[in-house]
Parts: C-alpha cells; sequence; structure tokens
C-alpha cells in the first residue's frame, strides 16, 4: 500500500471497531454481561470513551466500578453515574486496547519500511495488523495476564462480592468486593501502553496492582514495547546503528525526566499514595507512564510534587521518550529529521537522513506534525476557561486548576490518558473537546509522518556516509538538546504558570 | 588592460552604508514589500499595533494602561527598527551584488555593430545596436571593433582580446568555428560571425536576472528553512494568543506590549531577517570569483560533493608544461635550438608555446630573423602530424614583428632590444623552415637522426618530464625539456579537499608514469592516466552509480556530456559553447582550479544558513527568562524566580528586544561573509559549529541581555 | 490514487477486520483467561477473599472499614480509597488506642505489628503492614475477651 492507502485502512478500521464500542458502552444495559446493572453511556460520554480507547489515549472520564472506590465500605452504587459492564469492559475497553495498540505497531513498521532501501511499498495494514495482534500482543498478553491473576488480580465474570466485615459480626456491615475480568484488561492496558484502568483509581487499586513486584511488572510491561520498537527500528531498515539515536535520545530524555522528578527530595509516603508502592515506586510510576504515554496510575497525581508533574508534562509533551506504542518512534524520526535539518546544516552539507536528502515537503510534513500538539492543546485550554466549563466542574482559577486542565488536554494530544480530573470531566464540553483533540492527536500526526515514510519510497540513497552521522553519541546529545528547545520553547510558558508556579510557591494552591 | 579590469571590479565596500542604500532600505519598510518575508511583516504588524497602544492605550481596556505610554512609544520605535535592520540587510545584500554584477554588465554596454545582411547574393552592411541584434543574425567584426554579443565566428581568423572577461591577459586566436564573447575586442584582421543569442540571454544577463532577489527563485534549502521559519512563527502566534488568552480568563493581567515583545522576540526573526541576504550574499561571493551560477541550487549541491574531478592541467599545473631546459644534439648550441624554438613558437598562442618564447628569452636567444615572422608562413598544429612550425622567408635585419605574439611580449622586447634597431643586420633571403614536435613525429621528417636522440628523449620521460623536438631545415638540432608546474597552492587546496572528506581525482592524458609522479606529488590517490575526453563522462557515471556527488569541470565539447550528467559542473568560458551549455557554472576567467573554491562556498553558504538558523532559535531561551518574570510580575510574583539575570523589572522587556533587534545588524557581515571555517570532516565542522551557534547561542543572549539591561540602568 | 475510488474498496476489509478483532480480542481472548485463570488461580482470580472461621470477611487486597478503637484502622486518604496496607508507623501510632480499648500490654500489639509487617522492595518504600490481616491477627492471638464476638 502506498501511504495513503495505508492510512485510509487503519483509519476505517480504528473508526469501525470504534463505532462497535460506542454501540456496546451506549447499549450496555441491554447486553448481558451486566451483573451490576449499570445504565449505558450517554452519547457524548460514550463518544469520548470510544476515542480515548480508540486513540490509544485511554482518558476516562467515568469510574469503571461505578463511584465506589470513593469509600471503602461501599455497599451502595452511586445512582446516575455509569460503571462499566463486564461486557463493556471486555468488548469496548479491552477489545480498543488491543485494536489500538496494534495499530500503532502497524503504523510506526509502515513508515518505518518507507525509509527501507529498495522498499516498494509500505506494507500492508490488514496483513500487519493480523500479525501485530496474534504474534506480539495475544501471546504476550496470555501470559502476563496469567502472572497478574496469580499476583492477586481478579478475572472471573462473575458479579461484586457483598462479604460481611470483620466488625460486621456486630455492627452488621457489608463490604463490596469489586471483583470483575480485570487481569485481561491490565495486561494489555499496559502492554499496549494504553493506561484505561479497569477501576477509577487505575494502577492505585489494589486488584489491579496488588503488590510491589506487580507494580515493577507494570513498569516493565509499559517499557517492553515501546523500547523494543527502537531496536525494530534499526533492524527493519537494516542499519542496526540507527537505532542509537533514537534509543539512546529516548532514554537520555528519560533519565532527564526521573531526575526532575527526585530532584527535590526522595519522595515519601503521602496522602494520595499507596502504602504498598511508597513515594519511590509512585514517583517512578508517574514519570514511566507518561515517558511512554501510558498513562495509567499507582497514585493520586495531586499527591506527586509539582517537578514530578513537570517531568510527567515534559514526557508527554515529547512523546518519544521513548513514548507510545509505535508512535513513539515516529515522532522520534520526526525530531531527527528537524534536527538533522535545522542543526546539520552547520555541517556545511544539504541535511540526509539515512542517505536521504531532506527535501522541503518532508520538512513541511514535519513541521505541521511538530504544529499540531501546540495548536490541540492550548486553544482548548484556553477555551475551557472561556466557556466556564472548568469552572462548572470546579477546577480554579489558580495554578492548580490551571496545571489540572493543561494535563487535561495535554495528556488527550499526547494520548496519554493520565489526568487530574477524572470523572469529574464527564461532562458534554470536556467529552466532546478532549474527544476530538485525542483524534487530531492521534491521526494527524500518523498521517504525516506515514507520507514521510511514504515519500521515501524509490527516493535516491546515498551510500557514501558522508553526511552527519547520526549513530554517532555526539548526534544523540545534540538531539536531546534540540527535542529539549524545540518542545520548551513551545511550551514553556504554560509549564511556568502551571507545575513550575507550583513548585516556586513550594505549596499547591493558588497564583 | 589589466588596470582597467581590476578597477572595474573593485566592488565597494559591503559595508559602507550608502545613501541609496539607506533609502532603498527605508522604502523596503513597506508592507506589501514585506510579503514575501512573513516573519518581517508580522513584526512590523506588532509595531502598528504597539504604536496604536502608545496612540490611545484607553482603546485596549485590560491589556494596556495609560500609565504605560512611554514604554510603548519605547517599544514600538525598537520593533520598527528591528525591521529596518532587516530590511537594512536586504539592501546591503542586493546592493552588494548588483554592484558586482553591474560591473562586469559594464563589459555590454549598448555598442553598434555590424550587421550583415545578404540580399539578392551580394552582402550589405547596416548599423545596428547590440541590443536588436537577434540569435541568427550575421555580424562583421573588424579590428578595433567591440565585439557585440556572443557570437560563433563563420570566416576569417582574428586576434581577440578578452581579458575583460577572461582576466588573461594574452590575445586568442579565433577561427571558423570559434565562439566570440560579447564585450570583448578585436585586435585585428576580419571576422564575420553568427550571433548564438538574443542580447538578454547572454551569461551576463542571466547573471544580473539572478541578482534581482525579487525574480531570483529559492533555492530547495532556503525553501525548506522557510517552511521551517513559517512553522516556528505558527507555533509562536498560537502560543501568545493562547497566552493572552489564558491571561484574560485567569485575570493575570499580562500587558499586550509585553506579550508582543515576547512574541517577537521568539519569533525567529535573526534568520528571518537575514535568510535573503545569505543566499544572495553567496552569489555576490561567486560572482567576486567571477563564475556565473545558472541556479542557487548548484551552489548548495556543490557543498555535498564526494568526489572532485580534477583536470591536471589548469587545475593541478600551470596551463600546459613549461620549457625548463634546451638540449642540442652535436654540432648545434643551445642558442641554436633556444632560437629555433622563439621562430617556431612565435605565433604558438598555448601557455605551452609562450613557455618556449619565455626561456629562449631570458637566455638571451632572441633570434636576429625576428623581423621576417611577419612574413612568414605558419604552420599549425594538426593532430595527424603533431607538429606545428613556421617558414621564414627572407628579411633585412632585426625588427620588431609587428604582430603575433602579445602586447606584452613586444613590449619587452622594444625595450631589450630597439637601441639596436638601426644596426639591424641583414641574414640574406635563405629560407628557414623550422618545425617542433613530439619527438616521434620529429623523427619522422629529419634527414637523419642524431645517434643519441632516443637516449635524450628516453632521459626525459623518466624523470617524469616531457621531451620535445625541434628540426630546422629537416635537420634534427635539439630538445627541449618541458616540465609540468604545480599551481602555487595546489597542495594546499587538495589537502584541504580530503580532509574535508571529498575524493580528488585527477584526469590527465599524460602516460600512467608521469601522471602517477604529478598525482602523488600533489597528494591525489586517484588519477585516470592517458584519458580521453569520453572518460569523464564514465568517471561520472560510475561514481554516481555508487550514489557519490560529483563535481567536475570542462571546457571542450566533448566534456558536455559529462558536464551535463555531473551533479557540479564548472564550465570554462573559453570553452565551446556546447560545454558552457551542459554546465551548471560557468567560469569567466576560466580558472579550472576554482572547482575547489566553489565547493567551499556551497558548504559556506549551507552552514552559514544552518549556523544563523540555530542562532536564532537558540536565543528564545535566554529571552523567556528575560520576559517571563515581568510578564505576571504583577499577579503572579513568584515567577520573578525565574528571574535568573537579576533584570531590572522595568528594562528587562526592553532589553531582550533591544538585543533581538541589535543581534541583526550585528550578524550582517556573517551573512554577507559567510561563516569562516577550517576546512575538516563533516562530524567536526558539525560539532564545532553546533557548540558556536547552539550552545553560544543559548549563552550570548543572556549575556547579551544582562549588558543591555545595566546599560539602559544606567541612562 | 484518488480517495474517493478507494473509500468503498476499504469498507469491506475494514469492517470484517473490525468485527474479526473484536470476537478474539473482545469476547475469546478474556474468556480463555478467565478459564485458565480459574483453573490455576482460583483463589487470586475471585478477589483474594479472606475465609475467617469459615466464613467469608472481605479481601486481603481491600480495605475495610474498621471503626472499632479496638481495631487497627486503615487510611481513607490514599490514591484508591481502599489501601489496604499502613506504615508500620501508622500502625505504631495507633497501638496506646488499642491498649487502652482492650488492655492487651503495648508490648504484646507492637511484637504482632512487627510479625506481620511485609517487606519493601531493595530500599525503596516505607515497611507497612496489612489492615485486615492484622485485625484478625489480634482476634486469634491476643486471645482478648474482646475479640469474642468476632470470631
Amino acid at each position: 500500500m502506498g501511504w495513503k492507502e495505508y492510512f485510509l485502512a487503519a483509519l476505517f478500521v480504528n473508526i469501525f471497531q470504534m463505532a462497535i464500542a460506542f454501540v456496546i458502552f451506549s447499549l450496555q444495559d441491554v447486553l448481558p454481561l451486566n451483573p451490576q446493572g449499570f445504565p449505558g453511556l450517554s452519547w457524548d460520554s460514550a463518544f469520548m470513551q470510544v476515542i480515548s480507547f480508540g486513540t490509544n489515549t485511554n482518558l476516562q472520564h467515568y469510574n469503571g466500578e461505578g463511584l465506589c472506590n470513593q469509600l471503602p465500605n461501599c455497599a451502595a452504587l452511586t445512582p446516575g453515574v455509569p460503571g462499566l459492564s463486564y461486557l463493556s469492559q471486555m468488548m469496548a475497553v479491552q477489545f480498543l486496547q488491543f485494536t489500538s495498540a496494534t495499530t500503532g505497531i502497524c503504523v510506526a513498521v509502515a513508515m518505518i519500511r518507507g525509509f527501507i532501501t529498495h522498499s516498494k511499498d509500505l506494507g500492508n495494514f490488514y496483513v500487519d495488523f493480523t500479525r501485530s495482534l496474534t504474534r506480539i500482543l495475544l501471546p504476550l498478553c496470555f501470559v502476563a495476564s496469567l502472572v497478574f491473576v496469580g499476583l492477586g488480580t481478579p478475572q472471573t465474570l462473575t458479579g461484586y462480592q457483598i462479604v460481611k466485615t470483620v466488625e460486621g459480626a456486630t455492627t452488621q456491615a457489608t463490604q463490596t468486593i469489586l471483583v470483575g475480568p480485570v487481569a485481561s484488561l491490565v495486561s494489555i492496558m499496559q502492554l499496549g501502553t494504553n493506561g484505561g484502568g479497569y477501576y477509577g483509581a487505575n494502577s492505585a487499586y489494589p486488584f489491579q496492582n496488588p503488590s510491589p513486584a506487580s507494580d515493577i511488572f507494570q513498569i516493565f510491561l509499559m517499557l517492553l514495547i515501546p523500547t523494543s520498537l527502537c531496536f525494530v527500528f534499526g533492524q527493519l531498515i537494516g542499519k542496526k546503528r540507527e537505532t542509537r539515536p533514537i534509543l539512546w535520545g529516548a532514554y537520555a530524555l528519560f533519565a532527564l525526566d526521573l531526575l526532575i522528578a527526585f530532584t527535590p527530595n526522595l519522595p515519601v509516603v503521602g496522602p494520595g499514595m499507596e502504602v504498598r508502592f511508597g513515594g519511590f515506586f509512585s514517583t517512578f510510576w508517574t514519570v514511566v507512564t507518561t515517558a511512554v504515554t501510558t498513562g495509567s496510575l499507582n497514585a493520586s497525581l495531586s499527591a506527586v510534587n509539582p517537578l514530578v508533574i513537570l517531568s510527567a508534562f515534559n514526557g508527554m509533551l515529547i512523546q518519544a521518550t521513548p513514548g507510545g506504542k509505535g508512535v513513539g518512534v515516529m515522532y522520534m524520526v520526526m525530531f531527527i529529521v528537524l534536527t538533522v535539518f535545522i542543526v546539520g546544516l552547520m555541517s556545511g552539507r544539504t541535511p540526509e537522513y539515512l542517505g536521504l536528502k531532506i527535501t522541503a515537503r518532508d520538512v513541511k510534513l514535519v513541521m505541521i506534525a511538530f504544529l499540531v500538539h501546540p495548536v490541540i492543546v492550548l486553544i482548548p485550554m484556553v477555551l475551557a476557561y472561556s466557556t466556564g466549563a472548568a469552572s462548572a466542574i470546579g477546577v480554579g482559577t489558580n495554578s492548580v486548576g490551571f496545571t489540572k486542565i493543561f494535563y487535561e488536554f495535554t495528556s488527550a494530544a499526547a494520548n496519554n490518558g493520565s489526568d487530574f480530573l477524572g470523572a469529574t470531566a464527564n461532562t458534554p464540553f470536556f467529552n466532546v473537546s478532549t474527544a476530538i483533540v485525542m483524534f487530531l492527536g492521534r491521526f494527524t500526526p500518523i498521517g504525516l509522518l506515514l507520507a514521510l515514510g511514504g515519500s521515501m519510497i524509490n527516493r535516491k540513497r546515498l551510500t557514501t556516509e558522508a553526511g552527519v552521522r547520526t549513530d554517532s553519541p555526539l548526534f544523540s546529545l545534540i538531539l536531546v538538546g534540540s527535542i529539549l528547545v524545540l518542545v520548551l520553547l513551545t511550551f514553556f510558558p504554560f509549564l511556568a504558570l502551571g507545575p513550575i508556579l507550583g513548585f516556586f510557591q513550594g505549596r499547591v494552591n493558588g497564583f | 588592460m589589466s588596470t582597467r579590469f581590476s578597477k572595474m571590479m573593485s566592488v565597494r565596500r559591503p559595508t559602507l552604508v550608502s545613501r541609496k542604500v539607506l533609502i532603498d532600505s527605508l522604502v523596503r519598510l513597506n508592507p506589501l514589500r514585506l510579503v514575501a518575508n512573513p516573519v518581517m511583516l508580522i513584526v512590523e504588524i506588532t509595531f502598528f499595533i504597539v504604536t496604536a497602544l502608545a496612540i490611545y492605550p484607553e482603546g485596549f481596556p485590560r491589556v494596556a494602561s495609560p500609565s504605560l505610554r512611554l514604554f510603548y512609544v519605547e517599544v514600538a520605535l525598537i520593533l520598527l527598527v528591528t525591521v529596518w535592520f532587516s530590511t537594512l540587510s536586504d539592501a546591503l545584500a542586493e546592493s552588494q551584488a548588483k554592484n558586482t554584477a553591474n560591473s562586469l554588465r559594464r563589459l555590454e554596454m549598448e555598442v553598434s555593430s555590424k550587421k550583415i545582411l545578404i540580399e539578392e547574393g551580394s552582402r550589405r552592411i547596416v548599423p545596428t545596436p547590440s541590443r536588436e541584434l537577434r540569435k541568427g543574425d550575421l555580424i562583421l567584426l573588424e579590428k578595433n571593433d567591440t565585439i557585440p554579443i556572443d557570437a560563433q565566428v563563420l570566416e576569417g581568423i582574428a586576434m581577440v582580446d578578452e581579458s575583460l572577461l577572461t582576466g588573461e591577459s594574452t590575445a586568442v586566436r579565433k577561427a571558423p568555428g570559434d565562439d566570440v564573447i560579447g564585450g570583448s575586442q578585436v585586435l585585428s584582421d576580419t571576422l564575420t560571425a553568427k550571433v548564438t543569442v538574443n542580447p538578454d540571454e547572454t551569461f551576463i544577463n542571466q547573471m544580473i536576472r539572478m541578482v534581482e532577489s525579487s525574480k531570483r527563485p529559492k533555492t530547495p534549502n532556503e525553501q525548506a528553512v522557510t517552511i521551517v521559519l513559517i512553522g516556528l512563527t505558527a507555533i509562536f502566534t498560537i502560543l501568545i494568543g493562547a497566552l493572552l488568552g489564558i491571561s484574560l480568563v485567569l485575570s493575570l493581567a499580562a500587558d499586550l506590549s509585553v506579550l508582543i515583545a515576547l512574541y517577537v522576540c521568539l519569533l525567529p526573526t535573526t534568520i528571518g531577517a537575514l535568510l535573503p541576504s545569505i543566499g544572495l550574499s553567496g552569489i555576490s561571493r561567486l560572482y567576486k570569483e567571477k563564475i556565473v551560477a545558472k541556479s542557487g541550487r548548484a551552489v548548495e549541491t556543490a557543498g555535498d560533493t564526494d568526489v572532485i574531478l580534477l583536470d591536471k592541467t589548469g587545475t593541478i599545473t600551470v596551463g600546459n608544461r613549461q620549457a625548463v631546459e634546451f638540449l642540442p644534439f652535436p654540432g648545434f648550441t643551445e642558442r641554436d635550438v633556444g632560437e629555433a624554438a622563439f621562430l617556431a613558437s612565435w605565433h604558438d598562442d598555448t601557455p605551452e608555446g609562450r613557455s618556449l618564447i619565455r626561456l629562449a628569452y631570458e637566455d638571451g636567444f632572441v633570434p636576429k630573423e625576428m623581423n621576417a615572422l611577419d612574413a612568414s608562413e605558419v604552420y599549425e598544429f594538426s593532430a595527424s602530424t603533431r607538429t606545428s612550425g613556421v617558414k621564414l622567408s627572407g628579411g633585412t635585419g632585426f625588427m620588431l614583428p609587428k604582430s603575433g605574439g602579445t602586447g606584452r611580449e613586444r613590449g619587452r622586447l622594444r625595450r631589450k632590444f630597439e637601441p639596436h634597431v638601426e644596426g639591424g643586420v641583414p641574414i640574406g633571403s635563405d629560407e628557414i623552415e623550422i618545425i617542433k614536435g613530439a619527438p616521434d613525429a620529429i623523427k619522422k621528417i629529419v634527414k637523419s637522426v642524431p645517434a643519441d636522440y632516443d637516449e635524450i628523449v628516453q632521459k626525459i620521460s623518466a624523470a617524469g618530464d616531457t621531451a620535445m623536438a625541434l628540426s630546422r631545415n629537416r635537420e634534427a638540432i635539439g630538445i627541449v625539456r618541458l616540465r609540468d608546474v604545480l599551481k602555487p597552492d595546489i597542495k594546499e587546496k587538495i589537502m584541504a579537499v580530503k580532509v574535508m572528506g571529498i575524493r580528488p581525482v585527477m584526469i590527465t592524458g599524460d602516460q600512467p608514469l608521469t601522471a602517477k609522479s604529478i598525482a602523488a606529488e600533489v597528494g591525489i590517490d586517484e588519477f585516470q592516466p592517458e584519458a580521453k575526453p569520453e572518460d569523464k563522462y564514465d568517471i561520472v557515471k560510475r561514481e554516481q552509480a555508487e550514489t557519490r556527488i560529483v563535481a567536475m569541470i570542462g571546457d571542450g565539447t566533448n566534456d558536455a556530456p559529462a558536464l551535463a550528467m555531473a551533479d557540479v559542473g564548472l564550465a570554462m568560458n573559453s570553452g565551446t559553447q556546447a560545454a558552457k551549455e551542459a554546465a551548471n557554472m560557468v567560469d569567466l576567467e576560466s580558472n579550472p582550479a576554482k572547482i575547489i573554491e566553489v565547493v567551499m562556498l556551497g558548504k559556506q553558504l549551507l552552514m552559514t544558513r544552518g549556523a544563523v538558523t540555530t542562532f536564532s532559535i537558540a536565543n528564545d531561551v535566554a529571552k523567556y527568562f528575560a520576559i517571563m518574570p515581568v510578564l505576571f510580575a504583577s499577579t503572579v510574583p513568584e515567577l520573578k524566580a525565574l528571574n535568573v539575570l537579576g533584570l531590572g523589572l522595568n528594562t528587562a522587556v526592553l532589553s531582550a528586544l533591544i538585543f533581538n533587534a541589535i543581534i541583526i545588524p550585528l550578524l550582517i557581515p556573517l551573512a554577507m561573509r559567510g561563516v569562516t571555517f577550517k576546512p575538516s570532516g563533516t562530524m567536526t565542522l558539525f560539532l564545532k559549529n553546533t557548540i558556536i551557534y547552539g550552545i553560544g547561542g543559548v549563552i550570548i543572549p543572556f549575556v547579551g541581555i544582562k549588558l543591555i539591561d545595566v546599560g539602559i540602568s544606567l541612562l | 490514487m484518488n480517495i474517493k475510488r478507494e473509500l468503498p474498496q476499504n469498507y469491506g476489509p475494514a469492517v470484517r477486520l473490525a468485527v474479526i478483532s473484536l470476537v478474539i480480542c473482545g469476547l475469546v481472548f478474556p474468556l480463555v483467561i478467565t478459564g485458565f485463570a480459574q483453573l490455576i488461580f482460583p483463589s487470586q482470580a475471585n478477589g483474594s477473599l479472606v475465609q475467617f472461621h469459615g466464613k467469608t470477611i472481605g479481601s486481603s487486597l481491600i480495605a475495610q472499614n474498621f471503626s472499632l478503637p479496638i481495631f487497627f484502622h486503615p487510611r481513607n486518604d490514599s490514591a484508591s480509597g481502599v489501601d489496604p496496607d499502613i506504615t508500620v508507623q501508622d500502625a505504631y501510632s495507633q497501638i496506646p488506642r488499642i491498649a487502652s480499648a482492650t488492655g492487651i500490654s503495648a508490648d504484646k500489639l507492637q511484637q504482632i505489628v512487627d510479625q506481620n509487617q511485609e517487606g519493601t522492595f531493595w530500599i525503596f518504600g516505607t515497611p507497612y503492614v496489612n489492615v485486615l490481616e492484622l485485625n484478625l491477627a489480634l482476634i486469634n492471638q491476643t486471645g482478648s475477651s474482646v475479640y469474642k464476638n468476632f470470631r
């Protein structure tokens, strides 16, 4: 397929899959496997959620289990706020988590194919999709799911268990144990860098993440495929050394994120954190989950230091540290092309990457892909305030509130999915605006970068290696510098008003 | 001639801002003229906005305050100056380029020509201004005429002075089939020629057209840089718009003028202002080398060169071989050989021929028969006999010939021998025939071959030199040793080329042994001996098949296919029309060694563009730290912690803006002159320039803004 | 490529792939995992439910409400709201209250806390105890009469 065919095939398949999920979300009340009897999702909620899962974002404006997690002893489900039925968790959430992750791998590989010498096209999306799904994701998830069950994650289709508590022997108090098909979802949500949890509290919820061991395993799963894809790049184009700038660049930035996050002091358990993970793993997780744009959480974002939030922003704004499944590599190639073009010009040769001369059209594609992000983050952010949508859900006009709104759209645009707002943002404004942002944040760069890959086919390829050596450590260093400058230049004032201000204030309230 | 030429070429210093440039720079402030430069157009629009703030601050509630009126005036002024610096740079670059071109254009002044009309089989001469000549017209060129336009000789042989165009002081013989260049002068005899171009298609005209920047098409790389600039502009526009929106909805009370200051500081104004002049002054530098490029693209491609094909003759060695020694055969003296060489070479315009005369002259072997040269019969060099020569019939005493040789040589002879003119000695009326040529060719025509003939020739060849034999009246009289003379700085140039990762390949017609010794002497590892012109084409093809970028020079018709195929083809102006048409650059001075300069210039052009772009973007970091603390100073005082430079709250914005403006004129010399660099490998250049313009670009504004701030607060 | 022509060409395979992937990822996969999970790890798969004297009294992974002064109390301010653990420090701070309500010696209580302390990973994190297990240990090991109603 040419890039247009490939892109359209991916887009169609994704849209049809989202459409199916939309129907399941909307009609979950009449469909089977709904032991808790949840109502169907409203149109805007269902619309937002299918785009959220279909774009690998997994921003969740609902609590999968209902609102029960708010209280340790939750007997009654809050009426009117829907949780998800088992069928929705399986055939809408898990389903889209699989397909969006698969799509990510496919489009990345397709783009890389454009860079392969003598490649004739970008491959066939249907073949790629089927193979990635059945040969990579399903087998890995099978093993991972069973590991999670072994570590304590439930996997059952029976309804919530209501038990009489210890004190219930005298007070007759009961507790609802929120079980369900959790393990199968957790495996793909982490492996596929989706991040959408079974529960509202995501991987802070003990069933989703029962122990430090499961925590480390989830971190491992998050990093597994995005890191592997860096190697796939070098492997596919037949120059393993070209993995270096992508891998080294990604992990240098990742290390920098960690440095920022851990700078203030070694974090200790505080409110909003789970005791079993402690401060260290809560902070580490937050950095990882944004570095690979997974967006799952094992602590409340409000609980962590503003510099951890700054580091999280960094991960989401760069999107290539090593970034989301597939798209991380694509973004890194975008940054490499940009760096080779601007900085590489100073070597006295017209810029080239992998022996391919960078044309004005390439630069145009890359610049538009780079431009997408500020547009879809900044404009809705202002709208959220100017339309009153932010204050309607109780978000203040202070630095904390601003950070939450800025984070919401950054997370949506980066297809990350972690957020401060959670179910409180289940309003038509936030549902529709984030849905649009997620869709554009996903498919515009994919389309543009597929076009970049597609345009490399049949291009004259220099084998002289006389240009800037992108496989040198020096280049990786300069790449990291350029990425930081470019991304910081684009978002610095907003970071200054959000987490940086929060850090200066040394407290987390008020401008 | 040469004095006039050098006077013409002395271009007014580019840094000197003439009144004309100043006026031009002001005219260019017209917004309609700025459309081609979007970054600067936006800066000008912000100037109008801030001016509006200054005039009527009440009209902008929430974003402006009447108490800041003076500040608005200051900001507006700096914004205007920023745009003006940009237009000044454009005006300077263009004036510099036009001056260079104009000095060449003067060569092509309107002259009257003699157009030949053929009516009913008879010719009629019609005086016609050169402007009105068209391709295909026939013109008559007589002694002392200035050749009105490029043309091809159909009839006649004449000496033509092309020094104005080529810098070569020697008159050139033009025979049917040769091309003559407009602007050169006929020194002797009469020619009939066919006009080969229309007046506005001449090389000089093509060149002048390229200077007119409005018409100058952007090169691919310039286009791509422009896209980056537009992209960054779009990003910063969204950023500032969002910042204004956030300030309003969160009541952060940012002043519009400060926001605009931040906006302009972030915009890539430095590269935006200098981009056009970088490209234009690159072309100017090429003009100064008297090279006409048919497109800017070729210059950029030159920077990518991997392989450079160097013709030995003219590039590595000075012209042809130089005579260094006369070796007489038994029975003859050195003087006999020297005088014979002098006579045989008098009509030979090749550098080799001239070197024979020079050697003879320097050794004092000036023949008495010189006066007979005017009445001599010339044997032109022919490829079949591989000989040339002269037949003198009679002469009366020592007289200087009236023609032949060059003006300079005649002058030199006159100074030396004029005192003896009256004492001329008759030499009788015997005919003298002198023939020079390749030893084996001379061997065939002489009556008897001296015993040590072959031995002497052999010895000379073994030493890497070339032998030329001389015969007088079919008698072998001696051998001339010809030696290749290296160009003065060629070794350094070859070294520089190699250091930059470019492979030099020497092309020569010499036999392998000679070729090898010369290649080794200048440090070239690859050479093609006994090359035929077609070989160049094969080499270009072979290297390109291995995806290398090939640069080459050429002059003959045989070179045309290779020139057309090479990525960078530099044709000699003295070469054939076909070669010139196939190449993408023409050197008016016909100095093949310039191909190396062209490559360096291409690299320099790209480097300069990359350096200013990187510098411009890197500068933004410091500007954030200068302006962000001030932007929300009244509502978010904590952000003053970002004021790492300790700037005054009232002066920080002005300091950043002034730095942003002043860096443009400070970098104009860099843009005009180009980044200086020592020849080194790609990665070394990449690293060095990244440190200077990338890391330096981050640090310098911190220092600069702080200094300006200190300066302002002292005022 | 003519997009108008490509659109209909893509409908068929796109719809087919969407439906097939729905069945595999959304139905077959979770059901197969459920089957294996129930077979291999039935306890964990059903929520790590805790049996106490024949009755199911909760899950070891989910905090349950303890409000009586004789029990260790869980924390309510954590990210999930059902954090089953408290730090050892937290447990120690509750010992005086429990000691005065039950009459069990503080030393004995501290011993029980220490016995139930769970390891942390390397140097990271803080030692912690599971509240439910701690309280069940109180009921079982102290033999105090205040707990007799809960056995």
